[in-house]
């Protein structure tokens, strides 16, 4: 009697289940060629096993024979490896069976389950975790083919919706519209009005984008000279103020004025001395450094905090529309899955038919051997092929059969049926990963 | 036989639009592949069509208002698909896949053959090369027309702080003043060409090089336009939002002079009834 008995199991805890205080405790970042997956897999009982370790989260992903057991079994593992009190951690920790379990794999591959939705970083770590351990030899055909599915799905989410597209973040955002303004931003000139706090931070941003020098003017020439050492750029003083509008692509002001440093008539000059070369302003400053209706000039583009911000709140709710679609890819998946699965509860008994089908017909075909002496090839080829396509007829009708039960979900009665009616059992031997190994194959095409 | 390629490949064009139209209203990007792919089909398609017709009936065939939209078409479809491998965009895409499906749906309501004998002054060499330039300088126009277009959107939208899915998948700014800039002398040049061997040809074939046809003058006017359109550019430095109206209101004027004045005015650049005309001149 052949009956699979592997399921898959998820135990881990990510942002949502845990603070960062437990979660930085219960991480694996000595893991680097997989001796922790060997050992939780030895010792904890599991058939196949990727340990999954980022900074939002921390996941055991198995096959097992028994998904309970294991699961207690690998909670006492992590809390003894870590040291920690058992009872005090469970709480944190999710655990997910069967079906739930490749639906958590794959919303996790597809960034869906991200702290920041549709984050690119996740992909990379899952493929890094499961390259180790499939190295580490802990993963097998199920794992596999499990993980395989999981970029699958990942790459359609990123293809087929717009959960990653928009950018959700005030500094990414304002660069992305920069370049949607100036192109190429490397060779482009950027200017910071204000030497303060946030000007260090988005010059620090801006040295990662910008390749030409940064151009820093402040009220107080000492400060401007003094960040615009840090980042090898040039300084000067409020006068020049109009000179270096008229040279620069992008300016970030966020100085403490309480005035508005540059107005519109001032502007409206600077604009025509660049002849309406187009020039993207940033004002991150509170009060505004930049007069608001400098904004209706030609060829100036200006955003403020508050408009950034709105951008990004927009993009998020995007993201979140994308994740529903996003959502409807992964159960398409998981249904593939599953069903992948549940053929590998059929496949050896497919196996076995055949084969006791082609047993019978070749013990007739030698008994009728001396009556059958008499005729030439072309006549006993054409007695192959016919015998032949007699028994694949007549196993065509138990396949299907069990096939069908896909959609019943009573595949284990149609199974045993199929295989009392045609006595199979001395046919099938062994269930375990070697079985599903050879008939994995048999099935890869078919998904 | 060529007509059978024009019908693949206005099949195949029809075919990127939708998939093109598709892709501007709902998101799935993969799908704009598929598009690109469709419009290189029909552009092999195309190209077959064109080369097995001048290998069956001459350049003179170029001569049928059928034939000469189906250039157009083609060289609209052709710029789109160099600038496409240069610098990928969706959205190009999604407008000159449409215009050349139009083309080519106009061009065959049009009779595609000559139904007259074709007169002695028409049998010139200046023919392919007159209707070659006029052709190639209105489809630069057609494409910055296009790059236009998407930068009065793509404008706005930056303008009013409306930063949604249109926003990123149009081009930056940057990107089409480019456009424009570049393509701006490669039309007027053609244009250019266009009219001297338009006036050659007369000069030889009536022994003026000017006639005030209706063509002719609108012709001139689209040329003082687009040279008023150089000049704003290179010498008082017109760039982005105006460069791209003036690519619009350039256009509006290319068309009329290209189809209105065939079909309102008579003159020697009535397509069809061309033969009769020349007759009676």
């Amino acid at each position: 009697m052949i009956r699979p008995t592997h399921d898959f199991l998820v135990l881990g805890i990510n942002h949502n289940t845990a603070p960062v205080l437990i979660r930085e405790k219960v991480s694996f970042p000595g893991n680097y060629d997989g001796a922790i997956t060997r050992f939780m897999t030895q010792t904890g009982g599991l058939l196949e096993c990727i340990v999954l370790s980022t900074c939002n989260r921390s996941e055991i992903i198995a096959v097992t024979k028994d998904p309970d057991s294991s699961a207690e079994n690998l909670i006492r593992l992590v809390s003894e490896i870590h040291g920690l009190n058992q009872d005090r951690i469970r709480p944190y920790f999710y655990i997910k069976k069967g079906p739930e379990a490749v639906r958590h794999l794959f919303r996790v591959t597809s960034s869906l389950d991200s702290m920041v939705l549709g984050e690119p970083q996740i992909v990379g770590q899952v493929k890094e975790a499961f390259r180790r351990d499939a190295a580490a030899n802990t993963t097998g055909p199920l794992l596999n083919r499990l993980m395989h599915r999981a970029f699958f799905t990942a790459k359609r989410v990123r293809t087929e919706t717009g959960v990653a597209l928009s950018a959700v973040s005030i500094a990414y955002v304002a660069v992305e519209l920069a370049k949607k303004i100036l192109g190429d931003l490397e060779q482009r000139q950027a200017l910071l009005v204000g030497a303060g706090e946030m000007a260090e931070l988005t010059a620090r941003y801006l040295a990662n984008v910008v390749k030409k020098p940064i151009r820093i003017i402040n009220r107080t020439f000492e400060n401007a000279c003094l960040l615009a050492s840090q980042f090898e750029g040039s300084a000067d003083s409020m006068e020049k103020l109009d000179d270096a509008l008229a040279m620069a692509d992008m300016v970030i002001s966020s100085t403490g004025s309480c005035e508005p440093i540059i107005r519109f008539q001032q502007m409206k000059a600077v604009m025509r001395r660049r002849r309406h070369k187009p020039i993207f302003m940033i004002d991150i400053a509170i009060p505004r450094d930049i007069e608001p209706e400098v904004n209706d000039l030609d060829g100036v583009y200006l955003y403020n905090i508050d408009d950034l911000q709105s951008v990004v709140d927009e993009n998020i709710g995007e993201r979140r529309l994308e994740a529903q679609k996003a959502d409807g890819i992964v159960d398409q998946e998981v249904n593939k899955f599953i069903n992948w699965t549940r053929s590998l509860e059929w496949a050896p008994t497919i196996v076995a038919l055949k084969e006791k089908f082609e047993e019978i017909r070749t013990n007739e075909m030698s008994k009728m051997n001396g009556k059958l002496g008499s005729l030439n090839e072309a006549e006993k080829d054409a007695i192959e092929i016919l015998t032949k396509a007699i028994i694949n007829k007549i196993a065509h009708g138990p396949i299907s059969f069990m096939k069908q039960s896909i959609k019943t979900k009573k595949i284990n009665q149609h199974v045993d049926f199929v295989q009392r009616v045609f006595g199979l059992d001395e046919f099938v031997s062994g269930t375990e990963p070697e079985e599903a190994k050879t008939s994995e194959y048999e099935i890869d095409h078919r998904n | 036989m060529h007509l059978i390629f024009f019908k693949v490949a206005a099949i195949f064009y029809l075919l990127a639009s939708i998939v093109y139209v598709t892709f501007l209203l709902r998101s799935e990007s993969s799908r704009c592949l598929s598009g690109f792919g469709f419009i290189l089909a029909g552009l092999v398609a195309h190209t077959i069509s064109i080369v097995h017709l001048f290998m069956a009936e001459g350049f003179f065939a170029m001569a049928t208002g059928f034939n000469a939209l189906s250039l157009f078409a083609w060289l609209v479809v052709a710029i789109y698909t160099t600038i496409q491998f240069r610098d990928p965009n969706p959205v190009l895409g999604s407008m000159a896949a449409p215009i050349a499906t139009v083309l080519m749906l106009v061009a065959s309501t049009l009779s595609y053959q000559i139904t007259q004998p074709i007169v002695p002054v028409l049998k010139s060499w200046w023919l392919p090369i007159h209707v070659s330039f006029a052709l190639a300088g209105n489809a630069v126009f057609t494409i910055m027309a296009m790059a236009g277009a998407m930068y009065i959107f793509q404008e706005r939208l930056i303008k009013r702080k409306k930063i949604g899915r249109f926003h990123r998948i149009l081009p930056s700014l940057e990107t089409l003043d480019t456009l424009n800039r570049r393509a701006l002398p490669i039309g007027f040049f053609f244009l250019t060409l266009g009219i001297i061997s338009g006036a050659l040809w007369a000069s030889s074939a009536w022994g003026s090089y000017w006639n005030w046809d209706p063509k002719e003058t609108w012709s001139l006017i689209t040329w003082f336009a687009y040279a008023a359109m150089v000049h704003q550019r290179l010498a008082l430095g017109w760039r982005g939002k105006k460069a791209a109206m003036l690519a619009l209101a350039g256009f509006a004027l290319v068309m009329f002079t290209f189809i209105g004045v065939s079909l309102l005015f008579v003159g020697h650049h009535s397509f069809v009834s061309l033969a009769l005309r020349m007759v009676q001149a």
